[in-house]
């Protein structure tokens, strides 16, 4: 009879558990899920903010959490996170004037190559 | 015509080793410096002293924020020369991050009170508008807007080569 009241306490632990995190929907908290491995820990550049324990990730999940409740676009939240933390806070850079090189250099790269070789050839 | 293509294979991969040379070593002085000017996010704090609540309109004109803890041992280093900063008349409002009431009034009390006004951010939510990573951080702050912002500790060369430029420029205190 011990026993079985030991484990009847320890088997329905898990009744009274709830996620970290609550949303309103499962579109909300696969949007969350998603967004924390695409911004960059602020505190540890080389990590994602889901793979993050510090205190200033849990902060910013927190953070974003709530503007996700609050019916703000992923586009809005992420611009949130680099306004506060740089640039270097999303891991795939935004297209604008500064980064058009970062991102069409290797087309370019590739266009010459292959304009090279035909030429090349045709001579 | 045969010169031409050896030449071309020659400056085309060397002038983009100089341009992406030129992009990434186009470093500032201070890495921990960022004059991106944007407006103080709205906050409503509790005064760590006595317990008043404060928000955006009792902070006005020109001001350093300083984020600061009692756990924060840089802090301590930095303290001697927020305490002349003061002397000196130049408002320092501090903005005390994730710490316990009691240990940063402590704190205070055995190094000496350097701030205007300590706001008590003990979830860190109003420094997490401002993107503070950690302690201490300093902002410049010009009616209401931010206008300079440095992560570490703030000394004579900091103030001198981050901060006095803008100061100048803006015209403030």
């Amino acid at each position: 009879m011990r026993y079985i009241t030991i484990l009847i306490f320890i088997l329905t632990l898990n009744i009274f558990s709830d996620t970290l995190y609550n949303f309103e929907n499962e579109n909300d908290e696969a949007r969350f899920n998603s967004l924390i491995k695409d911004i960059r820990c602020p505190k540890c550049t080389s990590g994602s903010l889901s793979s993050s324990n510090a205190p200033i990730s849990e902060d910013l999940k927190l953070k974003i959490v709530e503007m996700i409740k609050d019916d703000m676009t992923d586009q809005q939240i992420k611009e949130y996170v680099s306004s506060r933390f740089g640039m270097e806070s999303l891991y795939e850079p935004v297209l604008n004037k500064n980064t058009y090189l970062l991102w069409y250099s290797p087309f370019i790269l590739l266009f010459l190559a292959l304009s090279l070789f035909i030429f090349r050839k045709s001579s | 015509m045969k010169i031409l293509l050896k030449l071309i294979v020659f400056i085309v991969p060397t002038s983009f080793i100089f341009m992406f040379f030129m992009l990434l070593t186009n470093d500032k002085s201070y890495p921990g410096a960022d004059y991106t000017s944007f407006k103080l996010p709205s906050f409503k704090l509790e005064n760590l002293e006595n317990l008043d609540t404060i928000s955006n309109d009792v902070l006005e004109g020109d001001f350093i924020l300083n984020v600061w803890a009692s756990w924060c041992i840089t802090c301590i280093i930095e303290h001697p020369y927020l305490m002349s900063l003061t002397k000196n008349g130049i408002p320092v409002v501090g903005l005390n991050y994730k710490d316990d009431r009691d240990d940063a009034i402590i704190w205070l009390d055995k190094y000496g009170n350097p701030y205007n006004l300590i706001l008590h951010d003990y979830k860190g939510t109003f420094a997490l508008d401002l993107g503070v990573t950690g302690a201490p951080e300093t902002f410049l702050i010009n009616d209401g807007k931010v206008v300079a912002h440095y992560q570490g500790e703030v000394n004579e060369i900091i103030w001198q080569d981050v901060f006095l430029p803008v100061i100048k420029e803006m015209e403030m205190f």
